[in-house]
């Protein structure tokens, strides 16, 4: 599904990314780990296409050079960012923005778009699975929304547009327990032969609830170890010193 | 110009049955244009428009005497998204009045220009609107009454218009404890006019004017309002301004806060593209206690647009306990934009609440990012974030039926 080689970035004139190479197949979950300045969130941004980096290096999605993807051709295309800190837009209900992301998204795939009604069933739905407000969708596209309502409504997004390619940047930072497990299980409710997620992360205790395929240890820029989901375990006993 | 002017004027007044009186009032208005002529920068109040240079470059003769006849009204531009009472003007002349909707026992109307109190000393633009007005029409709402409908002024131009320069006026009386939705709605088709309005509103104790401004449709003229609104006490004003269609717009609102618990509101939005330039200037003028006014103007300019917010609070010194609040802000999304923002407080008593904000900048990229990342083109992200921005000055409208037209009317759906 996605094949990274040699990928570099550099943002004002300083390498962040320094050659990285992975490979994500239908239905698996990779988690990447690393310290603080190793580059996870440059990763996350460089695959969803945000401006302002100077991309060099080959990325297959799906069989197409997705460096060539406009932002949001990406999006249409299944690939989803839930991000580390979401932006709080004054002036947009939720729904509505919710609405039109999806129906933007199906016109790009040639299907039937949601009509108000339809719309609403389904994300009702969604929001009871996810245990969240419905009185919430009502309000500002995150605006006044606590740490962990805005990282539920990431997942809610998630799980509304079905992506192919997950992207989860440090979604378990200012989670409470509750609000972790709550998004953990709608990440796995998401997991499927053809969906695959990239799980980026500082702690290992997101992984106790999302059983990552594979670990990745990145420092530097670069992947120095990667493993099965028992590195996660390693890493938090004896730290990221022990690889650098 | 001033030859021209005064054979019009001439012209005007023999179309026209005045009394000495009257007669002589226009003449000593004429003679207070003809010495000022049309404001320059020169003057604090016009440093952001210059006036005489805009009518200068944009219409090559000056006439002022339109005597073409009534025009057929085209009812396609009549709203159909609530019932309301009309009045239309066309090239200036009142073509039509339906206040079927009313007891029309309880609504005055009076068109005798001999009726018109002119506004003394305001400006140059307002003794030439006094000196020269063909059609004028006062309404005086009757003690007690609020009117079933909002009242739509259709303010229509047509090719058929002669003359360069069109002058009307019209004055609403609301005696005690009435009220009146009013929206006034530009419809222009004709070309490079400069249209001078005044618009006088005595709001008597406890009526309440809620007066909804909008002119939505591109169109080359160049306009000038004057509003003046007088309160008694506990009155309300309710203004809302929307600023997008024509190319140059001045809108002028002089509000005497003159009773006691007497409050005025006046948020608007400015949305301009290519060279448009409007401008809103407001003097609160707080001449009692424990008044009240609050300002919230959102401007968004694109390409090489110009907005222009001047706010000015006055709180006398017997105005105690006055709370006056104004805000700006504006959104500039291209390097040739500009916006001139310029609060003024002048407070000369001492247990007042006042206070002013304004900013200006452009879109915030990652805000854009992350509506992208969901999918939605630059564009679609753009235009969210730009309603998202205005929605709030709209949100201010306590009228539903006309927040919902004006928010249709901007594209924004629930």
């Amino acid at each position: 599904m996605l094949e990274i080689k040699n990928l570099k970035a550099e943002i004002n004139k300083k390498e962040i990314l320094k050659g990285l190479n992975l490979e994500i197949k239908p239905g698996e979950v990779h988690a990447i780990m690393g310290p603080n300045g190793s580059g996870k969130s440059t990763l996350s941004n460089v695959l969803s296409g945000k401006k302002g980096y100077d991309v060099s290096g080959d990325v297959k999605y799906l069989n197409e050079n997705l460096l060539d993807l406009e932002i949001e051709e990406r999006a249409h295309k299944g690939i989803f960012l839930a991000f580390q800190y979401p932006l709080e837009i004054p002036g947009v209900n939720t729904n509505i923005f919710l609405k039109t992301s999806l129906n933007a998204i199906k016109k790009a795939k040639n299907e039937k778009q949601l009509d108000a009604i339809e719309f609403l069933k389904l994300v009702k739905q969604k929001a009871l699975e996810l245990k969240f407000d419905e009185k919430i969708l009502s309000r500002q596209l995150n605006v006044g929304f606590s740490g962990g309502e805005k990282k539920k409504n990431e997942i809610l997004q998630m799980s509304i547009l079905n992506p192919k390619l997950s992207i989860l940047d440090e979604t378990d930072s200012g989670l409470d327990i509750d609000a972790l497990k709550i998004v953990s299980e709608g990440v796995n409710a998401l997991r499927s032969k053809e969906s695959s997620f990239l799980i980026i992360t500082h702690y290992q205790r997101l992984l106790d609830y999302i059983k990552p395929d594979f670990v990745h240890v990145l420092i530097d820029g670069q992947i120095v170890k990667s493993g099965g989901s028992e590195l996660a375990l390693e890493l938090e006993n004896k730290g990221y010193e022990s690889l650098s | 110009m001033i030859e021209q002017l005064k054979i019009d004027f001439d012209k005007i007044n023999e179309s026209l049955k005045l009394s000495s009186k009257s007669l002589e009032l226009r003449k000593q208005n004429l003679n207070q244009f003809v010495e000022n002529g049309f404001p320059n920068k020169r003057l604090e109040d016009w440093k952001f428009s210059d006036l005489n240079q805009i009518i200068t470059s944009n219409i090559k003769n000056l006439s002022f005497y339109n005597n073409t006849t009534q025009t057929e009204i085209d009812e396609s531009i009549f709203i159909k998204n609530f019932k309301h009472n009309k009045i239309v003007f066309i090239n200036g002349e009142i073509s039509g009045v339906d206040l079927s909707y009313e007891d029309e026992a309880k609504i005055i109307l009076t068109k005798d220009l001999d009726h018109n109190q002119s506004l003394k000393e305001v400006n140059p633009l307002v003794s030439l609107n006094n000196a020269l007005i063909l059609t004028y029409i006062k309404m005086t709402i009757k003690e007690s009454y609020s009117l079933n409908k909002p009242l739509i002024i259709y303010n229509v131009t047509t090719k058929d218009l002669k003359s360069t320069v069109l002058n009307f006026k019209i004055e609403i009386i609301l005696e005690k404890n009435s009220s009146l939705k009013l929206v006034s709605l530009s419809s222009d088709s004709s070309e490079d006019n400069f249209i001078n309005i005044v618009q006088n509103f005595n709001i008597e104790k406890d009526a309440v004017l809620k007066n909804y401004q909008i002119d939505n449709k591109q169109n080359s003229n160049i306009k000038y309002f004057y509003n003046n609104i007088n309160l008694e006490k506990n009155s309300v004003s309710e203004n809302f301004i929307f600023s997008m269609g024509s190319k140059f717009i001045k809108n002028e609102i002089n509000c005497n806060l003159n009773e006691q618990y007497s409050s005025a509101f006046i948020n608007g939005i400015i949305k301009l593209k290519d060279s448009q330039h409007h401008e809103i200037k407001t003097n609160i003028n707080h001449f009692a206690e424990n008044t009240k006014s609050h300002q919230l103007i959102k401007s968004v300019l694109n390409d090489k647009a110009k907005g222009i917010y001047q706010g000015k609070i006055y709180v006398d010194t017997k105005a105690q306990k006055t709370n006056g609040y104004q805000l700006s802000k504006a959104l500039l999304l291209d390097d040739k934009t500009e916006f001139n923002g310029k609060p003024e407080l002048e407070i000369y008593a001492d247990d007042v609440k006042c206070s002013h904000g304004s900013t200006s900048g452009n879109l915030d990229e990652d805000s854009i990012f992350y509506l992208m990342s969901r999918g939605l083109s630059n564009q679609q992200s753009k235009e969210l974030l730009i309603n998202g921005f205005l929605l709030d000055a709209v949100e201010k409208i306590t009228d539903l039926e006309i927040k919902n037209f004006i928010r249709d009317m901007m594209g924004i759906t629930e």
